[in-house]
């Protein structure tokens, strides 16, 4: 009987390429210090934070089926824990910043704990509901400024280097590394066995669990690996505001909605797609903030013309196009050619 | 033949070449305005145009647009004419929005002074952007004590890059306990502090108004400060029911204060005086409350009535007031002399500074600032800390005029070169 063999596979060649392009681009990015101004080092900073934030989202919602609109709690949190460990137990800044990730996936514990009990959309307004509980408990520290907020003394900032540029530079390649290592560790959560599971919880919760899955598990090793990395994202965002007050640490539009945006308007689900839609965020951004309310309503508009038009956002339609996929996740069958 | 290619391409002295050429390039590229045939100079302004303080920044298309007519003609400085680009950016009332556009104008459009206004909000994100990137920062329209303490000041250092100049919360209280004692009413205050940025510092038992109250003989009743955006003052009214106020007071924002008003009328409160910061400064406010606004009392910084004049234009008060109602067809706001006042200190500091190209001297030129604006004396050697300069304050009250609701100044013993044109009358 003559068998045909298959194998499976999961890269091609688009995505070898892809890779050695990303590698070549971090290079690039590494040095931007030489080649770059302060405001756009600034911009890519902002742009990488977002990035993170957005691919942490993704990988709760894309990939978890976990719709959490509350990730400022961790947002806010970092941040605050940045200026309580910078200003009271005198921490250096590049030390608080780690350390305050630990502290987010610890208090991430008794959370998973309240917000596991809900489903779907009671899942995604516990998670508000845990947010503005944060918010509103910040508020009665006074010793971090209360409802009025604190600044971070300047000490403390130049206590990271006393050159601006090094200072700079040094936020900068933390921003980058983190966010570098944020995507790596997303697509290496999504090859391995977990990832596979995960895949299968969201498409179908009840058929995965007979299939063997220990779901609450797979949930909280997510849950609790984004919230410490979204602390961690707090905690740099912080550092560079320098001033920090509930509202604004807490604030549901910049740290949720806006990363929402970009992952629904880029492809939810897909690495590829935080990637393109943080790009398109921030170009509609830089061109257009300054038309005030108009920006807003127009961010707006892009959304639902690209969910009327691609429900898988922008990478979604792009990969489904032209079958090609950045970042190797799905696995595909291949006849193997034998060689007699 | 590819390997070798490419190693070719990539030996270490390339390498080693291209890399040091890069790490050169910055400080070769950067050019200073000395040596330009045109000098220029930028003035970042941040202002939040949109959002819940949208009524701060209401004058703001008006002063920007006539401070750069002003400016078009260049300023001199040291016998050289400056021409000089005003750079507006919005804050969305959000403060970490205020960071990212006063981080984007110092880095990006490299301006070489930063003006902020309106709450803390926004003064004070803009001023720590400013402070740790050494940028000269001017800002207004927010009580110092907010702006200092809140950004951690130490009274005896502070702050080396950022300069501010308002009143503060000494004035608040002598303005209100002049006007409630020239009202003869109850000394039984009600307090109304939320839990942010001007809620604290009023209600600080400490700083705020608790201690000099009670030593005034005052016997203020206030409840927890109260979350911004409540929707329920009941626990509040009935507590200054059993106390017997006949005075109210505090720092609110307009919707709070709406919330609170309507509330007092249907549970049956009906204080004698009442004295709010902040969310009654605005007629378009006021006017919104109807018949229920005639009669309540605020402090004043600034209106038409104030014998001042622009040190920059040399308009008088009175014309800068009827030239917005005129151009603009709305009711004159108290923002409006602030913000001219801004742009007045700024072209001040630029005219005398010896050399615009050192940051240096921008900040001695702006530490060593005397001049009468459109609100009154602006000279930093004798605030109340290094880089707080007061202006004068009044109280008064909104009454039924020709024009509908009007501030009338009512009791000036504060500030008495500010003559009143109004008497108090009780709710």
């Amino acid at each position: 009987m003559a068998t045909d063999r298959f194998e499976i596979v999961q890269s091609s060649s688009t995505s070898r390429i892809s890779i050695f392009i990303a590698f070549f681009i971090i290079i690039i990015l590494f040095f931007a210090p030489w080649w770059a101004g302060r405001a756009d080092i600034r911009l890519l900073s902002e742009i990488f934070l977002y990035l993170s934030l957005a691919s942490l989202w993704n990988l709760l919602a894309g990939y978890c089926g976990l719709v959490s609109v509350g990730q400022q709690a961790f947002v806010g949190f970092g941040g605050y824990l940045l200026f309580a460990l910078t200003i009271f137990a005198g921490f250096n800044p590049l030390l608080a910043i780690p350390i305050s990730g630990i502290f987010g996936a610890l208090i991430s514990l008794p959370i998973a704990f309240l917000i596991f009990r809900l489903r779907g959309a009671y899942f995604a307004i516990g998670t508000w509901v845990v947010a503005e509980v944060f918010r509103l408990s910040f508020a009665q520290i006074q010793s971090l400024g209360g409802g009025s907020g604190s600044s971070l003394p300047v000490a403390i900032v130049k206590s990271i280097a006393s050159n601006k540029a090094m200072r700079e530079s040094l936020i900068y390649w933390m921003i980058l590394g983190l966010t570098v290592l944020i995507l790596v560790s997303v697509y290496l959560i999504l090859r391995s066995r977990r990832g596979i599971a995960l895949i299968a919880i969201r498409d179908n919760e009840l058929a995965s669990k007979s299939l063997g899955i220990n779901i609450t598990r797979s949930k909280l090793f997510v849950y609790i690996i984004t919230s410490g990395l979204t602390t961690i994202l707090g905690a740099l965002i912080f550092l560079q505001k320098l001033r920090i007050s509930p509202d604004a640490a807490f604030n549901v539009n910049d740290w949720t909605a806006f990363v929402i945006f970009i992952v629904v308007i880029g492809g939810i689900g897909t690495i590829e797609g935080p990637i393109i839609g943080v790009l398109i965020f921030f170009l509609l951004r830089e061109t257009l903030a300054d038309l005030g309310t108009i920006y807003l309503i127009m961010l707006g508009c892009v959304a639902i013309a690209v969910m009327i038009k691609a429900p898988k956002g922008v990478w979604g339609f792009v990969s489904s196009t032209f079958k090609i996929e950045l970042f190797p996740l799905s696995r595909k069958l291949k006849k193997q050619i034998k060689e007699n | 033949m590819e390997s070798k290619k490419f190693k070719k391409s990539f030996s270490r002295r390339k390498v080693l070449i291209s890399g040091g050429a890069a790490i050169a390039a910055p400080a070769i590229l950067s050019i200073t305005r000395a040596y330009a045939a045109n000098p220029k100079l930028k003035v970042g302004f941040v202002s939040p145009k949109t959002g819940p303080l949208g009524g701060f920044a209401e004058a703001d298309d008006y002063v920007v647009g006539a401070i750069q007519k002003v400016f078009s003609s260049g300023l001199s400085n040291n016998g050289k004419t400056y021409e000089v680009e005003i750079i507006s950016k919005d804050s969305q009332s959000n403060p970490n929005r205020a960071a990212e556009v006063a981080s984007d104008l110092i880095l990006r459009d490299e301006v070489d002074i930063i003006l902020a206004q309106a709450t803390p909000d926004t003064t004070n994100p803009v001023a720590d952007q400013a402070e740790i990137n050494e940028v000269p920062c001017i800002t207004t329209n927010c009580p110092w004590q907010p702006y200092f303490f809140g950004r951690n000041g130490n009274p005896a250092k502070g702050f080396d890059y950022t300069y501010h100049f308002f009143w503060g919360l000494e004035d608040i209280i002598a303005v209100f306990t002049d006007l409630w004692g020239a009202s003869g009413v109850a000394k039984t205050v009600g307090g109304l502090f939320p839990n942010d940025a001007d809620g604290n510092a009023w209600g600080d038992p400490e700083l705020g108004l608790p201690k000099p109250l009670s030593e005034m003989g005052y016997n203020l009743i206030h409840p927890d400060h109260y979350q911004p955006l409540s929707d329920d003052f009941s626990a509040q009214i009935n507590a200054y029911k059993e106390a017997g106020c006949e005075i109210v007071t505090g720092v609110m924002i307009p919707p709070d204060f709406g919330t609170f008003w309507a509330q007092s009328a249907q549970q049956g409160f009906n204080p004698k005086v009442v004295t709010i910061g902040k969310a009654l400064l605005f007629p378009s406010f006021v006017d919104s409350l109807g018949d229920r606004g005639n009669g309540l009392t605020s402090e004043i910084w600034w209106t038409p009535d104030h014998p001042f004049s622009s040190s920059l234009t040399g308009t008088k008060a009175k014309e800068l007031g009827a030239d917005y109602v005129s151009s603009t067809g709305r009711k004159w706001n108290q923002g409006l002399g602030f913000q001219h006042a801004l742009f007045e200190v700024t072209a001040d500091v630029i005219k005398r500074c010896s050399d615009l190209d050192d940051t240096i001297a921008i900040m001695a030129s702006i530490s060593s600032t005397n001049i009468s604006t459109i609100v009154g004396k602006v000279n930093w050697s004798n605030g109340p800390v290094k880089n707080v300069s007061k202006t004068p304050l009044v109280s008064g009250q909104w009454q039924k005029g020709s024009n509908g609701l009007e501030l009338r100044i009512t009791n000036n013993s504060h500030a008495p070169e500010i003559p009143t044109n109004g008497t108090l009358k009780l709710l």
